[in-house]
């Protein structure tokens, strides 16, 4: 037994091995010329393999792989991206102008490949969300063009395009089985090595980025779900950018360290407009009465968060300047000590202490207040069946296609997927379709603001707070994009 | 062999029991697969029916769980577990990496609570080797704190100070030696200090039979006979080690989140709250292995070390000299945590002020604000009835299920190591699934798990106590079964698993807070202890007094529990003196912790 000890620990090692995770890159990391590796660590790890067409495409927006035809720029509008110019041919039909451009595989983006990348979008199960409601078909067309029909007229497509589930992907991507493999086969200037499971991934600079060589030679990433390890992980010096840091922890990061950028996420009280107690606007009215949304901003969210001033946060540039006042406002009646149940979700650590304090706040105002707080999957349908009388809900307004339309018609009106406050007002759908039958820009971003003005009129919804998210920056870095839209946070010139 | 065969048949049949249950879990609690898996995917997406139509159809849900359960079985014979619902890639080498992971923290948090179990019994091996045990007590509260303390906070203590301040050792990932070090204490400390007392107990015994006199009269030095007492007494630990090993291999989620640790933990409470069955299914299924593993472990471990004396039914059961009983000290605990309480009570434990959030302790705060401006002393004292009269019934239902069901071993022994092996997350939404999510959902999902340790601990106290030679003698008396049950056995059980499940107490109280993400137990903003040391828990660095103190008065349950059992053992002893021989066999363990469910 004794001869065989030192046997059975070389057999022991390499298992032992296995039992670690693999790092990010660490070989890579560890070479003295290329120190200058970016390392990051990214709050959500990948859900779908990295698939572009759920959620795990921001993630690889975010780290500059992917782009589509368009991009969102600082207004919310869509930008020039893969795709250089773009016209309206009629009523359904849009035709696009490519750019010059190379797939991180060697081959060029030719108007077929963007083509085939769309069409195998339209197709996937379930649809992504940019296309929900949506046929499109896109053809080639030329030597640079590609040309998109829509089913209906869709005054917003090139918003839509610029949503991270449309990138494109050169047909290697494509496998039989409807799995998307974005290693190695998309444009942006960082490429995907190596991805080990949900826990780390690699990335190399991709040399010949039609936008100019990126700065940073590769990116290491790491995928920490709890926020605390993200902050400590910056702390000691293991990554250079967090992202998503809690509010909790952000007074334990250097001032300097800490970037709060404002986004497109309200939080708001959604109050039940068709059962019971808030059925009466009148109660609605009296409710959002009793809501002071600083004592929330400051006092919850220490600051890293604005006061609610609609259903747009000053994260949607325009919104401020459009604004109307709310139409048609009932007057608030005594709640006489009315019981209600007040419901939110704990996986944003913040939105049970909110709840507590609106509790408080609700219950100086005369209601009479129970509290409810489950992890968000164990709550949601009971939601959408309108379970509860009110429910505080971090709501995405530009959600996946950065038109501010379309979260008016999933959350606010009769036919709505997401209804939580149950509404169902002839008006306010009236002022929606208005809006999305809208194309101008501006004029649409009008409808959009009148639309939010007959909402807020009902108080089916009282904004409580814009929040604002703090992203954890190493003291060496420089030019990470920190935008309203969480789409990116590396592009070429981000280093250290 | 004939018993093995049926134990090995009960074991299967357990096992396939539960993964059917798992299988069907989400009709059976109305929960939409669908809904969930879209959920875990991406939070912001709205579930339109298309989409969750398209959802159900790649899964093929619509097909009822009892083909989709029996797919899985059809695969599982080719060590194919499936694909996961969330991802879509294969579970069988995801669930082997991440349970290759938690065997290994689970190895290391092992051979931290060694060190610290040694540590806590050098002086009575110190003593014993040398003779000079007589009359000494062994060393109390403070393992016993150090037992009670919740291992969150452990964890958070030892990434922040020594992680990130000191910068000694990696505070997060899992990438080499050095990185398990942290977790494996923040795990190891508080089983390690469990274990350690369990041991300090049994060793006074094994000192004080006749053969460690004999070999010390013969001239066998010191560390020769420490190391045969440290035999005699290891296989009666054997049986804890084993549960805490299973306990934490798939329990240990609160320490692979704040060191990130891709371990089994979370991946089974990521599966089970999607509801991705065939990950949850796969998960489940290893950790019932391991802990049929662990257990035969444990018994060939034993026989490995006393087997010769076993066989020949050689082996006296271990009793200690009667130790002096702490007189002052429970009064003294007691006190303390009643003046806390009284101090706290005429303060309002709901009033918020949200400009004095996280308020350093001053004489209008003795113990500071939390994170809502709340008085911390009101809140622990306003928690402290709700939570100590909730924890103590549900004590009294797993005492009495307990030692019911270890009066039974054959049947309750897979069962233990069965029910100690699951997530308890995992357990929690079975019960819900079937008695739904009333009042009593979260006091019947803790005790469903609570009273395993218990039985465990009755089956091993009766074995010893069958071969008492007093129980011999009753039986020639011409005694029956249910005689000496109820005149022998049971007075000779109950006292030692009593003051083990009020050792207990803290656990339970921590566990029910852990079940409130469901919807189940405590809501914010109740001052329950559990609720409040969970509520509190991000603010650890910033603001420690506000988990300091929940802590600290849990702490002091747990060496008030400590401290009174021994008060229990006395009322025993005196009873035992009235029979000259031989004497009452002392419990393997009053500190049987809540190891089991850590």
């Amino acid at each position: 037994m004794r001869r065989l000890r030192p046997l059975l620990a070389l057999l022991l090692a390499p298992a032992l091995v296995g039992c670690f995770a693999s790092g990010g890159g660490s070989d890579a990391a560890s070479g003295a010329e290329d120190g200058s590796r970016l390392r990051v660590a990214l709050a959500f790890p990948p859900a779908e393999n990295l698939s572009p067409y759920g959620a795990d495409s921001t993630t690889l927006t975010r780290l500059g792989v992917i782009e589509g035809l368009t991009t969102l720029d600082a207004n919310g509008a869509a930008a020039p991206a893969l795709a250089a110019s773009w016209r309206r041919e009629n009523d359904r039909t849009w035709l696009f102008t490519l750019r010059e451009a190379t797939f991180q595989d060697g081959s060029a983006v030719t108007p077929a490949a963007v083509a085939n990348a769309l069409t195998h979008a339209t197709k996937a199960k379930p649809a992504p969300a940019a296309l929900s409601g949506v046929t499109l078909t896109a053809k080639a067309e030329g030597a640079t063009g590609v040309r998109i029909t829509t089913g209906r007229s869709d005054p917003v497509l090139p918003l839509r395009l610029s949503s991270p589930a449309l990138a494109v992907l050169s047909a290697k991507a494509y496998g039989s089985n409807g799995k998307v493999d974005p290693v190695g086969t998309a444009t942006g200037p960082f490429e995907l090595t190596k991805v080990m499971g949900a826990t780390a991934a690699t990335l190399d600079r991709y040399d010949d980025y039609w936008g100019g060589r990126a700065q940073a030679p590769g990116i290491d990433v790491k995928f920490v779900a709890d926020g605390t390890a993200r902050a400590n992980a910056l702390r000691t010096d293991q990554v250079d950018l967090a992202e998503a840091i809690p509010v909790a922890q952000a007074a334990t990061l250097d001032k300097a360290g800490r970037e709060a950028t404002a986004t497109t996420r309200t939080t708001s009280l959604l109050l039940n407009t068709e059962k019971s107690v808030f059925k009466d606007a009148a109660l609605r009215a009296a409710a959002r009465q009793a809501v002071d949304t600083s004592a929330l901003a400051k006092g919850v969210y220490e600051g890293y968060a604005d006061a609610g001033a609609g259903i747009y946060g000053p994260a949607v540039t325009w919104a401020a300047g459009k604004r109307t006042e709310p139409v048609g406002r009932a007057k608030a009646a005594e709640p006489d000590g009315t019981r209600i149940t007040l419901a939110t979700y704990d996986n944003r650590p913040e939105l049970p202490e909110a709840a507590q304090v609106l509790k408080q706040q609700l219950e100086k105002a005369g209601f009479d207040v129970a509290l409810e707080v489950r992890e968000y999957s164990r709550l949601e349908s009971d939601a959408l069946d309108g379970r509860f009388d009110a429910f505080v809900l971090a709501r995405n307004t530009l959600v996946d296609t950065g038109d501010p339309v379309s979260v008016l018609a999933s959350d606010y009106t009769c036919d709505g997927g997401y209804n939580i406050a149950q509404l169902c007002d002839k008006d306010v759908d009236r002022a929606v379709a208005r809006a999305e039958d809208t194309a101008d820009t501006a004029e649409r971003q009008d409808a959009a603001m009148a639309a939010e003005a007959r909402i807020l009129g009902t108080d089916a919804v009282v904004p409580l707070v814009h929040q604002r998210i703090i992203t954890g920056v190493g003291t060496t870095v420089r030019g990470a994009l920190l935008d309203p839209y969480e789409r990116t946070l590396v592009g070429t010139g981000t280093r250290r | 062999m004939r018993n093995q065969a049926v134990t090995l048949l009960w074991r299967a049949g357990i096992a396939a029991a539960l993964v059917c249950a798992i299988g069907v879990l989400p009709w059976l609690s109305h929960t939409d697969p669908a809904l969930t898996v879209l959920k875990a995917r991406s939070a912001d997406r709205d579930p339109t029916p298309e989409v969750l139509a398209d959802i159900r159809d790649r899964l093929g849900l619509d097909h009822g769980p009892f083909q989709l359960l029996a797919e899985w079985l059809g695969g599982l014979w080719r060590g194919d577990a499936g694909r996961s619902w969330l991802s879509g890639s294969e579970v069988t080498p995801a669930v082997l990496q991440a349970l290759g992971v938690s065997l290994l923290l689970m190895a290391v948090a092992l051979l931290a609570a060694a060190v610290t179990a040694a540590l806590i019994c050098a002086r009575t091996l110190w003593l014993g080797a040398r003779r000079r045990l007589d009359g000494r007590r062994t060393s109390g509260s403070a393992s016993a704190v150090l037992a009670a303390l919740p291992e969150f906070l452990t964890a958070s203590v030892l990434a922040t100070v020594v992680g990130v301040q000191l910068g000694w050792l990696p505070a997060l990932g899992w990438y080499g030696p050095q990185w398990t070090v942290l977790p494996a204490l923040a795990l190891g400390l508080p089983a390690g200090a469990v274990l350690g007392r369990l041991l300090d107990d049994l060793l006074p015994g094994a000192f004080a039979e006749p053969w460690a006199l004999a070999a010390t009269a013969r001239g066998l030095p010191g560390h020769a006979v420490a190391r045969q007492a440290l035999r005699r007494c290891l296989p009666g630990l054997l049986p804890n080690t084993g549960l805490f090993v299973v306990g934490i291999t798939g329990g240990s989620v609160t320490v692979e989140q704040i060191f990130d640790i891709p371990g089994l933990g979370r991946t089974t409470l990521q599966a089970a709250l999607a509801q991705d069955l065939p990950v949850l299914q796969a998960g489940t299924l290893a950790l019932i292995l391991l802990a049929a593993v662990a257990a035969g472990t444990a018994r060939l471990l034993a026989r490995l070390l006393i087997g010769p004396a076993l066989r020949d039914g050689a082996l006296p059961s271990l009793h200690r000299p009667t130790p002096p009983a702490h007189r002052i000290l429970p009064f003294a605990y007691s006190g303390l945590l009643t003046a806390v309480i009284a101090l706290g009570l005429p303060r309002d434990p709901l009033a918020l002020d949200t400009t004095e959030r996280l308020a350093s302790p001053t004489w209008t705060h003795p113990f500071g604000t939390d994170a809502l401006g709340r008085d911390v002393l009101a809140r622990v004292a306003h928690g402290a009835l709700d939570t100590l009269l909730l924890a103590a019934a549900i004590t009294a239902v797993t005492l009495l299920t307990g030692v019911l069901l270890g009066l039974l071993p054959r049947l309750s022994g897979a069962l233990v190591d069965t029910v100690t092996a699951l997530p308890p997350v995992l357990v929690a939404l079975l019960v819900t699934a079937v008695v739904g999510s009333g009042d009593g959902t979260p006091a019947l999902a803790v005790a469903a798990v609570a009273w395993a340790p218990l039985a465990a601990h009755t089956s091993a106290l009766l074995r010893q106590e069958r071969a008492a030679l007093h129980l011999t003698a009753t039986r020639a008396l011409g005694a029956g079964p249910w005689y000496l049950l109820r005149h022998e056995l049971l007075p000779a059980v109950l006292p030692p698993v009593t003051r083990h499940a009020l050792l207990r107490l803290p656990g339970i109280a921590l566990a029910l807070a852990s079940l409130a993400f469901l919807g189940l137990g405590a809501q914010p903003p109740s001052p329950e202890w559990g609720l409040l040391l969970a509520e509190n828990q991000p603010y650890a660095e910033r603001a420690p007094w506000a988990v300091l103190a929940p802590a600290a008065v849990l702490a002091l349950l747990g060496a008030l529990a400590v401290t009174a059992a021994g008060g229990v053992r006395r009322g025993r002893r005196r009873r035992g003196r009235t029979e000259p021989a031989p004497p009452m066999p002392e419990s393997p363990s009053h500190t049987r912790e809540l190891v089991a469910t850590r």
